[in-house]
This record gives C-alpha cells, structure tokens and sequence, in this order.
C-alpha cells in the first residue's frame, strides 16, 4: 500500500469509525485548504494504459516523484503535486501510429485542476491558468 | 456593392494572417481566431449583473472537425463494448439486483440533468463574448446532447437486456408522484437554467460539473464494478471525458468575470447558493444510491464526498481561488453534516414512501448494519433498530397491511418538504442538518430544512411555487394517486416501486395498497 499523501487513501481517509468522524468533523476542517495538487482520471485503454505503465509510470517516473497512479477498476486515478503533463508525440512513438492530443482526450475522464493542451502536449497544472498564467497558443 | 462587417472583417483578417498551409490543429484554431468580430452591439436574451471580458481562452484549443472526430470514436468504442462483447457475455443479467435499482434512478435524473444542460450552455453561448469561449461552451452544448443519447441508452439497454425492466424503460412517466423528481429538477433544471447567466454556469460547470459529476459519474463506476456492472463504466467513463471540458469553460466564466467589480459584491453568494443548492440534493441522493442500492460496498459515502467534494474540489478549485476573494462555502458545515447523516436519513423516507417510486428497495441485511454502524457510529440506535421493527412487522409482505410510512404517524414523526430543495426531511428524526422553519407568504405557509434554502427564497420567492406531493395529492388515497400518476407494470396493477428485490417475494398491487388505506395530509396544515 502506497505511503504518499497523495495516494487515494492517504491521511484521514486511512480512518475509520470514531477515528475518522474525530478528524472529519473537526473545526479545523469546517473550511477549504488551498492545495497544490492535481487529479487526473484516465479512462482504462490500450493507448492510457501504456501511457500510465510505459511513460507516467516508466520513463517519466523521475520527473514528478510525488506522483501516484490507483487503478480503480474501469479508470486510472492519478494525482501529484504541481503538474502532470503527458507529450502526445512520445506517445504517439511508443505505439507506433499517428497519436494526437485530442486522441488522448478520448479517453482522459477527468480533471481536478486546470487542464489545457499546446501543440501535442497535454498538461494538467496546479497553476491558476488564464489568471496568474496567460494560456498560450501555437507560435 | 457595400459589403457587410463580417466580410469585410473576414477580409481583412486575410490580409494580415493568410491561410495556413498544414491542417495542424492549433494551427488551424489559431487562425480562426482572427475572424473575430465587433461585440460592442452585442446582444443577449439571458442577462448577467457580471461583466464577462471578451478575451477569455478555451483551454483545449477544439476545432469542429477535432471535436467531431474524437466523440466519434468515443462512440465507437462505447456502443461496439456494449453491443459486442456485454451482451455477448449477458452483462446486464449480472447486475446484483440491488444495483440495477440504484441505475433505474441515477441513469434516468443524470438524463434530466443532461437535457437541460443543453440549454444551460446555449445560454451560455449566447451570454459571453470572447470568441473562444462561445467555442468552447458551443462544443459542450453538442457534449450534452451526446449525453442525454447516453443516458437513455443504458436504461434502453438495461430494460432490453436486464433482469427488471420497469424503471428503466420509462420512468419519467412517475414524475409527478414520486418525492425524488422535483429535487432532481431543482438542482438540474432550475438550477441550471434560470436567473443570471453566470449564476447558472457556477451552478452547472463551476459546482454541479466540476465538483459533483466525479461522485455522479467517475465513483459511481467502482461501486457500478463492485455490484457486477460493466455497461455503467464503459458510458459513464466515457460521458465524463467531455466533463473535463464543461469544468474549464465553468473555470474560464470565472476568469471572463474575474476583474469586474461585480464578482467581489456576489461572487461568493452566487458560490455559496449554488453550492448548497446542488449539495443539498447530490449528497443525499447519491449516498443512499450508492450503500442501500448496492450488495458489495466500496467505501463509506462520506468518504467518497470528503475525497472528491472537500478535499479535491474544495482545495484545488475553491482554494486554489482565495487570492482572487473567492471563500470557502458558508454553508459548508452543513453540508459536511449532511455528508456523514442525510442519506441515512433520505433512505428512511424513501423506504417510508416507497410506493411512490419506480425503482425497488431492500433494506439493510444483518451484515450491512454491521458495516453501517462500523462506519457511522450510532447508526443503529437511529436507523438499524427501526428497520428490525418494520422488518417484523412485515414492512416487505403485501399480507401485512404495512407501510413503514404507518410508522412515522404513528409516531408523530411528521415528514415535510423543503420548499426550495423540494427535499423531504423528517425534523424530529433526523441526524442530518435539516431543522424545521416555516414561514408564511400571503396566506400559504411554507416548510424549509435550513437557513441556506431559507435565504435564496425570501430574496426571490415567486422561483419556488413548486407543489410539493403532500399539497398536490392531499384528501386523496393512495392506490389512487399510484394509478393516476403511472406507477404500475405492464398489467395496470402490479407497482413498479417494491420494497424488496427478492425473487421469491410477492410483489404488491394496487390492491394492497388500497386495503391500507393511507390517505396524504399536508403537515403544513396541522402546523
């Protein structure tokens, strides 16, 4: 079982009973906490499935260690700090065939965070997009 | 010949940005938007008190032949699993009982919801003026059309291929008698399409879409998998692969009124209001969906709602937007009492009136309430030892002449509606965060659970005329109302709603509700 903070069970979701409602109902957690985090839900697939094991999983795996990956059966469950970014022409290398960004998102189901695609690359960030960040386009 | 502003518009954008020569995509969306046009006259039907900028982006950079490709294949890939390799397998036959229930409702309101989210995001459409974002709310109108298909395409398959056709093949024909429906119109309908354009994206794209559709429609999957489903996920997954969009156009409304003084007078109102609107139906519904619709339990409700509403939605989109003034919910602490106890309370109700529903309902097993009281400390001194009274009392035996309904006048627990939510609430047994208010306007007395739904009416009273079913159907018996409103089989006399899911059972007809003789009182009227 996964030790990381960002892991699906991580933290108060590791409690149960009495345990759990201590901490859930706690005045400390009667409001928000920012976060920093991402959460990416990848659909079951040829193509994610090699995404999730070869690159987020595989060569990638150093470049975000916070990352985590569960799979819940019909769906991946992915979150890190930061950022999550998934470059659709080394994917597009690995299998083999033509793989654009918006052959990705057939099968990406869901996003906490702001998503946006450039070129080929599809990122997920933790940044506030359109506001701290201008959204840029294809030079 | 003068020629009109578009084209010369369009001529003009040539001049400095020719065609360009690849198909590229983004290339093709970069041009594109050169062929703005003048907003200065720009008009719209559906009004906002905020200003929306004209330079909002879309995050995805979509253009109609990308969009129209990627949905077909989703198509593909969705109806080829379904009509190939499910059916071949008899999917839809393995379905635990309960959990082919639990579709008939979740199915058949996230259809509603759909439906008029076609009509939320034209409106939208319609509202905003930055080129990119009409685009971007444009391709989630065509989204939402595609998912009111797929929503009745799995209860079209269920009903083909399953075990329990009833519910699944029509239930919207129950409208009218069933408690469930008017709440699943307010937070879907109402919600969605009426008042202030931007009020209406927070409740759909910002609320409804960004933080309730990964309970609604990406959890749902696993417990959907745990209860031997596999056509829930294989649609619901792929529904949710347009949703990702809607949460970025939901974002960029608020970037589009970020800068406008408006958005620091009503912003976190509007925030609150929707929130608590769409919580306030979400939370319960899909609670007692998910653990009294289901055999196989994948984790405690409130711990799905504190993953994916609290900590995830609340932290990286509400939180992450403090610097810009956006708060935490006031209404929050309500909510997450609710979280933890207004399902447990809804099933109660919804067990009490099940002849008013289209689907069928069981009540916990022995091993259940072991793993409810596990898991919600003091369930069973306020849930689990009633249901072993209505249990012996027969509450699942047409030959019994009970209604678990009996026992809450009997034990003058009076049950009431909440005026804005449409929510039916108990207020003398509850461990939710419902209390009873009632006010009175010309003449008409009116119930509310809480102050959050007790504020949004007194500002705009006239929204919520809603009957409830106690003021529709008051004097009436009933069988009566039952047979009125549609809710019997195929054979005019057998109910579609059960309290059981057992083969062996005997199901009830009108008959046996008759013989009861349960007639609706408006409790307002006692008051």
């Amino acid at each position: 079982m996964s030790t990381s903070a960002n892991s699906y069970n991580a933290g108060i979701m590791a409690k149960t009973g009495k345990d759990f409602a201590d901490e859930y109902f706690a005045e400390k957690n009667q409001v928000v906490h920012e976060s920093d985090t991402v959460v990416l839900v990848l659909k079951k697939s040829d193509e994610l499935n090699t995404v999730v094991e070869e690159i987020l999983l595989g060569s990638h795996k150093d470049q975000n260690r916070t990352l985590v990956v569960e799979d819940r059966a019909g769906f991946w469950w992915l979150k890190a700090n930061g950022k999550i970014e998934i470059d659709c022409r080394e994917v597009s290398e690995l299998l083999g065939k033509s793989y654009s960004v918006y052959d990705l998102l057939v099968d990406v189901s869901s996003t906490i965070g702001r998503a946006y695609t450039l070129d080929e690359t599809f990122t997920i960030t933790s940044e506030l997009m359109g506001l701290d960040v201008k959204l840029q386009d294809i030079h | 010949m003068a020629i009109s502003s578009a084209t010369k518009a369009a001529t003009d954008a040539l001049e400095v940005n020719r065609a360009p020569v690849s198909v590229g995509a983004q290339e093709v969306h970069k041009w594109l938007q050169s062929f703005t046009w003048d907003f200065d006259k720009n008009r719209t039907k559906y009004s906002t008190k905020y200003h929306m900028a004209n330079d909002t982006k879309e995050q995805f950079k979509l253009i109609a032949k990308e969009y129209a490709r990627m949905e077909s294949v989703k198509d593909e890939r969705q109806f080829g699993s379904l009509q190939d390799v499910l059916t071949r397998v008899d999917a839809a036959n393995r379905v635990h009982p309960k959990w082919n229930e639990s579709m008939k409702v979740i199915s058949n309101f996230l259809e509603v919801g759909e439906y008029n989210a076609i009509a939320a995001t034209g409106m939208l459409w319609d509202s905003a003026t930055a080129p990119e974002q009409k685009n971007g709310y444009l391709g989630q109108v065509l989204d939402e059309i595609r998912h009111t298909n797929q929503c009745g395409y799995i209860n079209y398959y269920f009903a083909k291929q399953g075990q329990d056709a009833a519910g699944h093949n029509d239930a919207r024909r129950t409208r009218a008698i069933g408690p469930l429906w008017k709440g699943m119109k307010r937070v879907f309908s109402d919600g969605f399409i009426s008042g202030d354009a931007v009020e209406c994206s927070i409740n759909l794209q910002l609320v409804g879409e960004a933080c309730f559709t990964n309970p609604l429609i990406v959890a749902v999957t696993e417990w959907a998998s745990a209860n031997g489903d596999e056509m829930t996920p294989t649609v619901f997954l792929s529904i949710e692969t347009d949703e990702l969009r809607h949460m970025a156009n939901g974002y960029q409304t608020v970037v589009s009124i970020a800068n406008d003084e408006a958005a620091s007078k009503y912003l976190n109102t509007d925030l609150n209001n929707a929130f608590w609107t769409q919580q306030k139906y979400f939370t319960p519904v899909l609670g007692m969906m998910f653990e009294y619709g289901s055999h196989f339990k994948v984790e405690p409700w409130v711990k799905t709602w504190n993953r994916w509403v609290y900590e995830d939605w609340g932290g990286i989109w509400i939180g992450r937007l403090g610097k810009y003034g956006v708060e935490s919910p006031a209404s929050l602490r309500d909510a997450k009492k609710d979280a933890y106890w207004a399902h447990h309370d809804l099933f109660m109700i919804a067990y009490a009136l099940w002849p008013t529903g289209f689907f069928r309902l069981t009540l916990p097993t022995a091993e259940e309430a072991e793993w409810y009281e596990a898991n919600y400390p003091g369930w069973y001194d306020m849930y689990g030892k009633v249901y072993e009274e209505w249990r012996a009392r027969g509450c699942e035996d047409p030959n019994s002449g009970f209604l678990p309904l009996q026992w809450f006048i009997e034990n003058n627990h009076p049950i009431y509606i909440d005026r804005v939510s449409q929510v039916p609430f108990c207020p003398s047994y509850s461990k939710g965060a419902s209390t009873l208010r009632v006010l009175e306007l010309n003449g008409k007395k009116h119930s509310f659970s809480d102050q959050w739904g007790e504020r949004m009416w007194l500002s705009e009273p006239e929204r919520y005329e809603c009957q409830n079913i106690f003021e529709q159907y008051e004097g009436r018996e009933l069988s009566e109302v039952i047979a009125e409103g549609h809710g019997v089989r195929s054979d005019g006399f057998t109910l579609i709603a059960q309290p059981h899911t057992s083969k062996d059972g005997r199901l009830w007809t009108l008959d046996d509700i008759k013989k009861i003789g349960c007639v609706f009182a408006d409790p307002l009227k006692s008051l």
